[in-house]
């Protein structure tokens, strides 16, 4: 409390005495000085008075009815009563750990699946490294490169006439690749001398296997 | 602490410690013991019966399962009233402090034995402490009410002494001021008071 000038010191001790004395908790030294006090003190003597009041009416029972016997008897109900909370939190962890679960599972599922795909992709690239071999030429192959003048009609009359028929190319440097249609293997070594002695034919060669 | 005191915490802790066992004897013994100051307590915080009773309960039904744990730092009184306030301050959370309609209390739970001294002195105290913070009430109740020491309100608060002693400072000088009035008296401000 901020007491003025003219409210002396002993007020705010007997003040801040009032609710030890009123508790009965005070020193007898204590509670015959606030009582000293209080007699010569009109201003105190009233609050004092106030705060007696005010303890009385508080130590009055509560107007607000509760039986307690009612109480009690609910209170036991319920420490027999099942615990309701744990077994809610169960049934959640249940819940949470197969939705985890089945939440790894299709995260297995899906990364088996992307990995199958990746595998089977990665046994056919689309590339060929030159450290590999080369891609499988049939047997009996051979590199051919027309001469530019050579007519088209004359190129498919001379596949024809040595039943050869064009596999590949041309490549870079203008070579088809062909192959014998229903002949042997070891019917090559004719077919290309006659593609060697050909009019037109700057180039024929076997392809061989490995390079 | 008078002798008083002692004795009663005396019984108070061999009670508990016959909970911690299991016992329901000693657990009827003990709620019927501190049912009349916390409900007088609680009324303080809120109007409603039904709160009261569920808090009253709350703090038993911790109280039975903590008993065990009770190390005797305080008295088991201050124990027990401060899991009262904590759970009265989680009622009021939940239900709201709005007093419940008189009307609507049926009349055979009224007390049946109110003298008119008695409903003057409550009307004059609900004025007044209709001016004051929650823990300004809980504070003037507890001190006044139950007579606890400040050392014992602060347990119970879970807050500083110094804390206990500005809301009891501020609670009187408010009630100080605002009591005279109601009874039809002239109040008495101090200048300088707050």
């Amino acid at each position: 409390m901020t007491f003025t000038m003219d409210t002396n010191r002993d007020c705010a001790r007997a003040w801040e005495a009032m609710p030890s004395v009123l508790q009965e908790s005070a020193s007898s030294e204590q509670n015959a000085w606030l009582m000293d006090h209080l007699a010569h003190c009109q201003s105190c003597s009233e609050d004092y008075a106030q705060q007696e009041r005010l303890r009385l009416a508080l130590s009055l029972p509560a107007d607000i009815p509760v039986d307690p016997a009612v109480g009690l008897k609910r209170l036991l109900a319920r420490l027999d009563a099942p615990v309701p909370k744990p077994v809610v939190q169960r049934v959640r962890n249940g819940w949470l750990t197969r939705a985890l679960a089945a939440a790894v599972l299709l995260q297995a599922i899906a990364i088996g699946a992307l990995g199958a795909r990746y595998w089977s992709e990665s046994n056919s690239p689309a590339y060929r490294t030159l450290s590999q071999a080369s891609a499988p030429v049939p047997a009996g192959a051979l590199h051919v490169v027309p001469d530019a003048s050579m007519t088209l009609a004359d190129w498919d009359a001379l596949l024809h006439s040595l039943n050869l028929q064009v596999v590949g190319g041309p490549n870079d440097v203008g070579a088809y690749t062909v192959v014998p249609s229903g002949t042997p293997a070891s019917s090559a070594a004719p077919t290309l001398q006659k593609l060697r002695a050909t009019r037109g034919i700057r180039l024929a060669e076997p392809v061989a296997s490995v390079p | 602490m008078n002798e008083a005191d002692l004795q009663a915490d005396a019984t108070d802790r061999m009670l508990l410690e016959r909970m911690a066992a299991g016992d329901r004897t000693a657990l009827g013994v003990m709620y019927r013991g501190y049912h009349g100051r916390l409900c007088r307590f609680l009324s303080r915080l809120t109007r409603r019966q039904d709160v009261i009773e569920e808090v009253i309960n709350d703090c038993f039904w911790i109280a039975w399962q903590k008993a065990g744990t009770f190390h005797g730092d305080s008295r088991v009184s201050t124990w027990i009233m401060g899991i009262a306030y904590r759970c009265g301050l989680k009622a009021l959370r939940q239900h709201g402090d709005e007093p419940v309609d008189e009307d609507t209390v049926p009349q055979e739970r009224l007390p049946s034995h109110d003298p008119g001294d008695d409903r003057e002195l409550r009307d004059w105290l609900g004025k007044g402490l209709e001016k004051l913070s929650v823990d300004q009430r809980v504070v003037i109740e507890l001190v006044y009410g139950v007579g606890h020491s400040l050392d014992d309100v602060a347990v119970i608060m879970q807050c500083p002494v110094g804390t206990v002693k500005a809301r009891l400072f501020h609670a009187r000088v408010k009630l100080r001021n605002v009591l005279p009035s109601l009874a039809g008296e002239p109040a008495r401000l101090k200048e300088g008071a707050p």
